[in-house]
């Protein structure tokens, strides 16, 4: 179980890794394709992902904790 | 040769023969009615048919075009994968009423004139309703209620609009509304607030959340297909390119999302996911061109197969274990392997995998949005979300999770299994051959998915959002709690509301009433026998004041009570003086106020 869960976690870190790279080639070719400033930046998406992640489950669970979650028999 | 058959009739009339069909034969049949409405549908030509003159209007039950037709083309299709999924159920009555409700969505799709249009959204909203309470749970029916209430409440918006539409403009077309500000759009506006509450725009969407959890297993994924899908496709129709859609559509899908993110109800989970998808459609509505509005109708087209697999999913696992409580699942692939896999398709397709069918429709809205920097940067926001609820959060709370399950199953029926297998296969054929999808759409596509910058975008999103998911995924553990959204403003504010009135504006409203009788009262009794009673209340008034300063005040408190006792006393005796008294007294008052007038009073 070990060593598959180690080649799995490689094996992540190995296609985010060429995704980005793959991101920087296509960048050269395709520069007039972008719409906005940001998206001429090589990996915007990868890093649009990470911190949008990050930002959507801290944001929604500081919502949640602070306002809006209540006990499940909070209308009964 | 009838010339044109309304393939809503087909389900409508359709429904009429079940209860008299047993065993296979209705399973047979109920198959076969699909079937029958898409062979009806390939065959038809464009146009407009079944225009039925009523006093000086004109009744349209069949406008042809190519935007109807995409819409016909889907809803007869999911309507078949949904039946194979309810194809078990014994109830007659859900099989009726799904088959209404099918109907009626049609009838919507090809309705001309706007009357067509109400008469089948009610059908639609009360068809529909029954799929809710035939889940015979207390939840159930009160949600089923709220639900009702609010379309019912829809419907007014939509029916007061189109009357107004009607006697502002004298016709009765379902063509797009004039749109601006000002009283004039009054008309407009009604219709508006009608649509956006079956497309459960927030904050008008609560309805949605509320109630498709509760439905039956089977019901639900007829539920997530047509009420707003068609009200997406009536937004289409009705209001193409109006702005305020961009910014609603951006909300709701980040709204949807950040509900997702908090939900422990798998079911409730993915409703708040099909607000979130909503968001892209009502979005691309909003932006108008004509890539947008291909990219709307699109979206639709693939959010109602991907969200029925995903509903399909997330029932099978309630039908098998009871439950549908992330704090109460877990563990559950070693029973379930098919029905995770099968899921995972729906989930790959919702959050636009390459080569699954939501890659080749949300890019296109996505794309058309590229002009606008913060409505680009809200919707793949949601993607991101989308993502991360529908395809890491929900798979892995409950099919993995915990070492062990917490409880045992099986994997569902062969009926459920057969058609989660073939709306799969439809999501992955979309996502590989977008061109079939792409050919049906009502504008000519000028738009290439798979170029590498997409692909690899895309890629990068997702796999680094995956990323950051396992690094929290600590904090998306299950929580016992529901989440407030606005059906609060209905639950709990209707309760305080009544119960505002059923406690201090009654006791205000008893207080007058005791206080008024009191005073009539204190009249009675003072009519009674004026003399003593005005000698009473002398003595009552001189015992309070003088009590200080004589000490023998003793004398008045006896003749007091004595006079109190035998009041009203020998009342014949003093009618003369009584009559005189009175007199005196009136005399008095008005003397006192002619006296007066003008001084103390004008």
């Amino acid at each position: 179980m070990g060593i598959e869960k180690k080649y799995l976690v490689c094996m992540l870190y190995v296609c985010l890794a060429v995704t980005v790279l793959a991101g920087v080639l296509v960048n050269f070719h395709e520069h007039a394709h972008a719409a906005f400033l940001w998206q001429a930046i090589p990996g915007f998406s990868a890093i649009c992902g990470f911190i949008g992640c990050i930002l959507i489950i801290v944001v929604s669970k500081a919502l949640g904790h602070h306002w809006l979650q209540r006990g499940e028999d909070y209308y009964d | 040769m009838i010339e044109w058959l309304h393939p809503g009739l087909i389900f409508i009339l359709g429904a009429l023969l079940i209860p008299v069909l047993k065993g296979n034969w209705k399973k047979i049949y109920l198959l076969l009615l699909p079937i029958a409405a898409l062979i009806d549908l390939l065959y038809m030509s464009e146009g407009v048919f079944w225009s039925i003159p009523l006093l000086e209007y004109e009744l349209v039950f069949g406008r042809v075009d190519q935007l109807s037709l995409v819409f016909g083309y889907i809803f007869v299709i999911v309507a078949f994968c949904a039946t194979l999924y309810a194809l078990h159920v014994k109830e007659d009555g859900q099989h009726i009423s799904a088959f209404l409700y099918v109907g009626s969505a049609l009838g919507i799709v090809f309705a001309g004139d706007l009357f067509t249009l109400y008469l089948f959204w009610e059908v639609m909203a009360f068809s529909s309703l029954f799929l809710i309470w035939y889940r015979k749970t207390k939840a159930s029916s009160e949600a089923g209620f709220r639900y009702i209430m609010v379309h019912i409440f829809g419907g007014i918006c939509l029916l007061a609009g189109i009357i107004l539409h009607m006697q502002n403009t004298g016709s009765i077309a379902f063509n797009p509304f004039s749109w601006g500000t000002g009283w004039g759009y009054l008309s407009s506006y009604f219709i508006f607030v009608g649509f956006i509450i079956n497309a459960a725009v927030p904050p008008l969407h609560a309805w949605l959340s509320d109630a498709y959890p509760e439905a039956t297993v089977t019901g639900a994924v007829f539920l997530t297909a047509f009420t707003t899908k068609s009200a997406i496709y009536v937004l289409i129709r009705g209001f193409p390119g109006v702005e305020l859609l961009i910014w609603l559509g951006a909300i709701m899908a980040v709204y949807g999302v950040i509900f997702a993110v908090l939900e422990n109800d798998i079911r409730r989970l993915l409703a708040y996911s099909i607000i979130g998808q909503g968001g892209y459609m009502v979005a691309g509505v909003g932006i108008g061109i004509g890539m947008a509005i291909n990219g709307s109708t699109a979206h639709a087209l693939s959010c109602i197969l991907y969200t029925a697999l995903l509903f399909m999913g997330a029932g099978a696992v309630l039908e098998m274990t009871g439950r549908s409580k992330f704090t109460e699942l877990g563990g559950m692939y070693k029973y379930m392997p098919l029905t995770f896999g099968l899921y995972m398709i729906g989930a790959f397709s919702i959050s636009g995998f390459p080569l699954f069918s939501g890659f080749v429709s949300k890019t296109m809205v996505v794309e058309a949005a590229a002009h606008l920097p913060i409505v680009w940067l809200l919707l793949e926001g949601a993607a991101i979300g989308t993502f991360l609820v529908t395809c890491l959060k929900l798979p892995y709370l409950t099919w993995f999770g915990r070492k062990k399950s917490v409880v045992e199953a099986r994997e569902p029926p062969k009926n459920m299994l057969a058609a989660m297998g073939v709306t799969a296969f439809l999501c992955v054929f979309i996502g590989v051959y977008p061109q079939a999808l792409y050919k049906m759409l009502p504008y000519a596509v000028d738009y290439a998915p798979y170029t590498a910058s997409h692909v690899i975008g895309m890629s990068q999103l997702l796999l680094f959002t995956f990323l950051a998911f396992w690094m929290l995924k600590g904090m998306l553990r299950g929580e016992r709690t529901i989440t407030l959204d606005t059906d609060w403003f209905y639950r709990i504010a209707g309760k305080k509301f009544i119960w505002f009135c059923e406690k201090p504006l009654l006791n205000f409203a008893d207080s007058i009433d005791k206080t008024l009788l009191r005073i009539a009262d204190s009249f009675v009794w003072f009519s009674k026998n004026p003399a003593v009673a005005s000698r009473i209340m002398v003595l009552t008034a001189s015992m309070v004041l003088l009590k200080p300063f004589n000490p023998g005040y003793m004398r008045y408190e006896q003749d007091l009570e004595e006079l109190r006792r035998l009041y009203p006393g020998e009342v014949h005796r003093v009618a003369i003086g009584t009559g005189v008294l009175l007199v005196i007294m009136f005399f008095t008052l008005y003397l006192f106020m002619y006296l007066t007038y003008g001084v103390l009073w004008a």
